[in-house]
């Protein structure tokens, strides 16, 4: 299952309006490494349904928002609770690190 | 568990896997190439390749999706996955993946490629992603205005280098050595230094990243005064080397140099039969896309030629209906060629009651060791694949006839 991409407007909509627990992927299509961490989040996903949102932002298409959390480079993975900021992944994560990092995030 | 049985598994899908594939399937074998990325390996970094032969210009993840549309083209397998631990030391040969599967092959190709070298600086790891970067496609854009620092001085240094300044206001380049020496190509160095937002510090390398929650500045020390020096800059971009990623093959008991890279042969053959090394993962000369696809062919043939070999044996000695005499000789030993003489007169004489399969200990070490045969001559008596004597050793033709009865 792909990933639900956010424009700044849905952004908003889904981090400060419904607090929502979740992390967004910060990635770009040419970018390989991203390449290997967006296939990796879609295959956790479906574990997480109802309980942890899973989002993708195009860095290129809103560059406003990583202006915002002034991040320098892709993949990063922002995770969020509450309408907070919580931690981020930086980079070649595996899938062990996502999901003890949503571990943490549903458990603080 | 009948479906994850192959004859060739190829780890890694880059040029060099990609093309052993294509040979693989050619060659019909049941070929599956695990890979954890997007196919296509390091290749997908480049922008631009401009020396593989038939392309005179294309970017790597073009030429990738080639080569992946060609491999699929002969019914080669694929699976997103990584190998975590690996048991070559049977015949069938045990891959075992984080996605918890338990793959059989009889040949393994190992192209698994390389990854990014890290100096291991301080600030280093701290400031991935807030301004330490390994990939100028992926991030170069983020540091639109901004001061950027570049280390090494190689073809991807400095081409990536030129591709910051499209966005930094400006690059400086980090050189180990004297002004004036870069170790890229020509064509590169000269465009580099005619490049008005690109400068060089020579006889340096970098000692820290300096910086709380986004770099702010490196420090650089000159190899020739010793002296350390900052320099304010909110980017710093690394590219000094690769290293093999054979990390997971530690346990394995493959033969490797201290740096990971596998020693092969010219038929990419490793020390361990039936397990070949190409690409970026062996000890070679030259690393480029064309000869990475140059190994792959070759191990892939190797491979299908051991395969076959093995089926061979597999049917004329473990599935024969009649007893099998399981010759072992060395060609250089002269007294074991001439037993091997005797043995088949022997064996006519007494009108065939076996089949008489000769082993080269030599290029047979693999069978040598199964059978557990030090010496040559040595008679292994096989009745469908086990073991049922040995023959003593005689020049007599008439004491082995009696042994033969």
């Amino acid at each position: 299952m792909s990933l639900e991409q956010l424009n700044a407007i849905k952004f908003e909509e889904i981090i400060y309006d419904n607090l929502e627990s979740c992390l967004v992927i910060f990635s770009r299509k040419d970018c390989h490494v991203c390449k290997e961490v967006v296939p990796l989040l879609e295959e956790l996903q479906p574990n997480y349904l109802g309980k942890f949102g899973f989002y993708y932002v195009d860095v290129e298409e809103d560059k406003n928002l990583y202006q915002r959390f002034s991040l320098k480079g892709v993949p990063q993975i922002l995770f969020f609770k509450e309408g907070e900021y919580q931690a981020k992944l930086v980079g070649a994560v595996d899938e062990d690190k996502v999901i003890d990092k949503i571990d943490e995030v549903l458990e603080s | 568990m009948g479906d994850l049985k192959y004859d060739l598994i190829i780890i890694g899908g880059g040029p060099a896997g990609l093309t052993a594939a294509i040979y693989g399937g050619r060659a019909k074998l049941r070929t599956l190439v695990i890979n954890k990325g997007t196919v296509g390996g390091l290749v997908n970094t480049t922008r631009e390749i401009v020396n593989y032969p038939g392309y005179a210009q294309i970017s790597g993840p073009d030429l990738m999706k080639d080569f992946k549309k060609h491999a699929d083209s002969f019914g080669v397998e694929f699976s997103r996955d990584e190998v975590v631990s690996v048991n070559f030391s049977q015949e069938d040969k045990i891959i075992c993946t984080k996605k918890r599967k338990e793959y059989m092959a009889k040949a393994v190709i190992i192209a698994c490629g390389s990854e990014p070298r890290l100096l291991n600086i301080p600030g280093e790891k701290r400031l991935q992603g807030s301004g330490v970067a390994y990939c100028a496609t992926c991030d170069a854009e983020f540091f639109e205005g901004e001061d950027v620092v570049v280390v090494g001085s190689g073809d991807q240094a400095i081409e990536e280098g030129m591709y910051i300044t499209k966005f930094a206001r400006k690059v400086t380049v980090i050189v180990l050595h004297d002004e004036g020496v870069l170790d890229c190509n020509k064509v590169s160095a000269e465009r580099a230094f005619q490049n008005e937002k690109m400068e060089f510090v020579w006889n340096s390398t970098l000692e820290e990243v300096l910086g709380e929650s986004n770099v702010e500045g490196v420090k650089i020390k000159n190899l020739k005064t010793g002296r350390s020096s900052e320099l304010a800059c909110q980017g710093v971009f690394f590219f000094v080397g690769m290293i093999p990623s054979t990390h997971f093959l530690k346990e394995s008991g493959i033969g490797m140099d201290s740096r990971g890279y596998i020693p092969a042969n010219d038929l990419m053959k490793t020390d361990l039969e039936g397990v070949y090394a190409v690409g970026d993962n062996r000890v070679k000369y030259l690393r480029q896309v064309v000869s990475a696809a140059g190994d792959g062919a070759t191990a892939a043939v190797a491979a299908e030629r051991y395969i076959e070999e093995l089926n061979a044996f597999n049917t004329s000695v473990l599935k024969n209906d009649k007893q099998v005499l399981l010759l072992f000789f060395n060609a250089l030993n002269n007294e074991s060629l001439e037993f091997s003489t005797l043995i088949e007169e022997a064996n006519q004489e007494l009108s065939e009651p076996y089949k008489v399969v000769k082993i080269d200990t030599a290029t047979k070490k693999n069978l040598a060791q199964k059978y557990d045969v030090k010496i040559v001559p040595s008679v292994v008596v096989l009745d469908r694949g086990q073991e049922i004597k040995r023959l003593d050793y005689s020049m007599d033709k008439e004491k082995l006839k009696a042994q033969l009865r």
